[in-house]
């Protein structure tokens, strides 16, 4: 069995991948219980450093999910989204933080299977990384 | 003051309580400071359980409240009702998904357990940054502005003013007697046409597709109504030039271009049109007619009040004429008129300013506008128009009957990069229509693809096949020659160039957008399409919002469409602000929104260009940024860019998120 222990913070927004994760449940398809999710009203609103934040709190990956680009409730606020968190992915790796810690990615109202496929991917991932160092830099 | 927080876990029945071990989560989050009362319930969404939760409230005095059970999408409402009823602000109270999220996609009751636990340890973190959020409400002002006086802002007019409201009130004075009042309210409508008459386009047709019906008939009682109804005031000749303010509170400034005929005085006997001794192309009639210098664009037109056309006209270009004047048996022409600005208050905006067809010589392979006998569709339909040029007769520049014409569809098609969707029918009317007149006419009708929806228009097809109208697939390529007798129309099929004769050819140009789209897009700050059309808010679910609250895009200033898809949308607009601009009411906001602290806002200016509902704006005093509530939905993009932290989001602040992210993050 995998290591469910490894935190991963995921942001859902309220529209879109909030009802995607529902739907998933709707559907009991299994999702790995390291997913700790968090309602936002929309991707737009993930601040860079919520990311950071839950890193120094012990997460070892944060993902956030939004609406598929032009079907943003708020019209683009993922599109801030995807501009705000390459940015960021960028500066985790000079902190020594590797990319694949930090997802961005989209599901949809409907998509309940995508959120599971999703899902675990990440933890599949973040299982491989293993849990994060501790990192000097960030406290 | 140390807050009181009420946990309480819904076991969902069998759902979340054999998922999940709900007990070992109350006990221990019973011992977190500040929880002094945390339970669980069978099935908290039941009426029992809703009065379970209300009664905790009340008995536990307590001042959070956390749900975990099932989605919010589900209850959350419900919830927060009883939380209000039990005189809780609602926003204190905060809802965790330990079913959808939880217990249905985590079998091991450990790790599901787990889970659980962090989500609601997450939420009783949150509960100390909890604000209330009251609700918002302003007064509104019922009035509506349309722009256009088309088939679709007309009914839009006519749907927002059909009924008044009764107004009782009762009061009671000192002595307990009570009186009462009763006064009646009307919703005033602005109908601004920036033409001298309302009636739009559809007015032009003799007979419309796909009654056969005609027009002016259909239209004239609609017209007459509009006109003669009390709450709306009709302002033709006019034009848009200012609007400022949001949803419930918008003002507007509007243009009532000179007319030089007074609309009081003028009686619509038309006496003067005759003395003029102007004449210019009449573009109503596609430039098939003159008109004079004083003029209505056809006869019957409504208002029935003429206007001069002050390029034009010799008096107002410093020239000895008073042809008009004396020929005025009312003394209603009058030289001295001007331009006047007025301004209206409105809660509500509609844009119904239509489209128009492309000009043809956009397209120069069709040879329009350098063979005489090359006319658009209008011009055609203005020539069948019993009020057109020749009274009804089809006929070619030189007074014959045509013996041949050729029909082209889809007239740059492939250069607009979309369908106009209504020419196959009005091509299909229209052959029809010269077909009655002219039976032996010879009808070649081009198309590359035949766009035949909607439950009438394969029937009006077959028949149009049926009255012999030839109908030739070709590649889109056709080209127009003239050998100095005939025309030739050049076309390619899959395996040859053809070609046929005709004595006329009519053209099916692509819908474009009309001329002040792009002023009014301007003005409001809302967005165009590709193609130049208004923008809706979402094609499919607000196919006639537009981007901004309070504003609405109808009829074919959103994109192409016939007239009972542009009377819809103008119904139907008038609907939506029907039951949101309550007469005697207020208007409710969105709670959830962004405030900015101008006490700590540097001015910076970054929220102002990232909001995608312009609802920030500068307040250039203050040198802050200011939110308005009315526009504000709440996304918070704007929050999670301000570099200084004074942009907070009311129910998903940095501490409350921060709060959550502390506790699942372990």
């Amino acid at each position: 069995m995998k290591d469910e222990k490894l935190a991963i913070v995921t942001f859902l927004c309220n529209w879109c991948s909030y009802e995607g994760a529902d739907k998933a449940g709707n559907a009991r398809l299994n999702c790995p219980s390291n997913i700790r999710i968090i309602r936002v009203m929309c991707s737009g609103r993930i601040e860079p450093q919520f990311v950071i934040q839950a890193f120094i709190d012990g997460a070892s990956g944060v993902l956030i999910l939004g609406c598929h680009p032009g079907d943003c409730h708020y019209k683009k606020g993922n599109y801030k989204a995807i501009r705000r968190i390459s940015l960021l992915k960028k500066m985790l790796r000079q902190f020594g933080i590797e990319q694949d810690r930090v997802r961005l990615d989209w599901v949809s109202a409907s998509e309940g299977e995508r959120f599971a496929k999703v899902a675990n991917e990440m933890a599949e991932t973040i299982e491989q990384l293993g849990p994060l160092p501790e990192l000097k830099i960030l406290n | 003051m140390q807050e009181r927080i009420g946990v309480f876990v819904c076991k969902c029945g069998p759902n979340i309580g054999d998922k999940i071990d709900v007990d070992t989560i109350v006990n221990e989050v019973k011992n977190i400071d500040g929880v002094v009362t945390a339970k669980s319930h069978n099935l908290l969404c039941s009426n029992d359980g809703l009065e379970f939760l209300k009664e905790e409230i009340i008995k536990g005095n307590l001042s959070r409240v956390v749900v975990a059970a099932c989605t919010p999408k589900m209850y959350e409402q419900k919830f927060m009702n009883t939380c209000e009823e039990a005189g809780l602000n609602p926003f204190l109270f905060h809802m965790t998904n330990i079913r959808e999220q939880v217990a249905w996609v985590t079998p091991d009751k450990i790790l599901a357990t787990e889970k659980a636990r962090k989500l609601c340890l997450a939420a009783i973190n949150r509960m100390s940054f909890q604000e209330p959020i009251e609700k918002k409400e302003i007064d509104v002002q019922p009035d509506v502005l349309v722009v256009g006086g088309g088939v679709a802002g007309l009914e839009a007019t006519l749907t927002l003013t059909a009924k008044g409201r009764k107004i009782i009130l009762v009061e009671k004075d000192d002595s307990g007697k009570t009186e009462t009042t009763e006064s009646a309210q009307f919703r005033r409508v602005y109908l601004v046409e920036k033409s001298p008459c309302i009636g739009g386009v559809s007015a032009r047709f003799e007979e419309v597709y796909q009654t056969m019906e005609c027009a002016p008939c259909m239209l004239s009682p609609e017209l007459q109504e509009v006109l003669q109804k009390e709450n709306v005031e009709t302002l033709t000749y006019s034009e848009v030039e200012e609007i400022v303010g949001s949803f419930g509170n918008f003002t507007v400034k509007i243009r009532r271009k000179a007319r030089y005929v007074s609309e009081e005085a003028c009686i619509g006997c038309n006496a003067c049109f005759e003395p003029c001794p102007i004449e210019i192309p009449n573009q109503y009639d596609g430039g098939l007619s003159k008109r004079k210098a004083i003029y209505l664009p056809y006869a019957g037109a409504l208002p029935n009040v003429p206007v001069i056309d002050r390029l034009n006209c010799l008096h107002l270009n410093g020239k000895e004429c008073n042809a008009c004047e004396q020929a005025c048996a009312f003394g209603a022409i009058n030289f001295e008129d001007e331009d006047r600005l007025i301004e209206k208050n409105v809660g509500a905006i509609i844009l119904a300013v239509g489209s128009k067809l492309s000009d043809p010589t956009q397209f120069p392979q069709f040879g329009y506008g350098k063979y005489d006998n090359v006319l658009s569709a209008i011009q055609l339909e203005r020539l069948n128009a019993s009020n057109g040029p020749t009274g009804g007769k089809i006929l070619l520049r030189n007074g014959q009957e045509p013996k041949s014409i050729a029909f082209i569809y889809c007239v740059g098609r492939k250069e607009k990069g979309y369908c106009s969707g209504i020419c196959c029918m009005y091509m299909s009317a229209l052959a029809h229509h010269v077909k009655e007149k002219l039976p032996d006419v010879k009808i070649y009708s081009f198309y590359t693809d035949l766009c035949l929806p909607k439950k009438e228009h394969q029937k009006i097809f077959e028949k149009v096949l049926a009255k012999g109208v030839e109908f030739i697939r070709s590649d889109g390529s056709e080209y127009v020659d003239y050998d100095g007798k005939k025309l030739i129309v050049k076309y390619k099929t899959e395996s040859s160039v053809k070609s046929v004769l005709a004595d006329m050819v009519i053209l099916a140009p692509p819908v474009e957008p009309a001329k002040d789209i792009e002023k009014l897009a301007k003005l409001l700050d809302i967005p165009l399409d590709e193609h130049g059309f208004f923008s809706e808010e979402h094609i499919l679910m607000k196919p006639f919002g537009a981007p901004l609250e309070g504003v609405f895009v109808v009829g074919t200033c959103q994109g192409p469409k016939d007239i009972g898809d542009s009377v819809a949308q103008g119904s139907a607009s008038a609907g939506k602000i029907l039951s949101r601009l309550m007469l005697g009411e207020k208007l409710e906001l969105e709670p959830i929104v962004a405030e900015i602290d101008e006490e700590i806002c540097c001015g910076c200016n970054t929220c102002i260009g990232l909001c995608p509902f312009s609802a920030i704006h500068r307040d250039v005093e203050k040198k802050v940024s200011v939110i308005d509530d009315t526009l504000c939905r709440g996304c918070g993009t704007c929050v999670a860019a301000c570099p200084t932290g004074a942009t907070k989001a009311k129910n998903f602040t940095m501490e409350q998120i921060s709060a959550e992210i502390m506790e699942v993050a372990k």
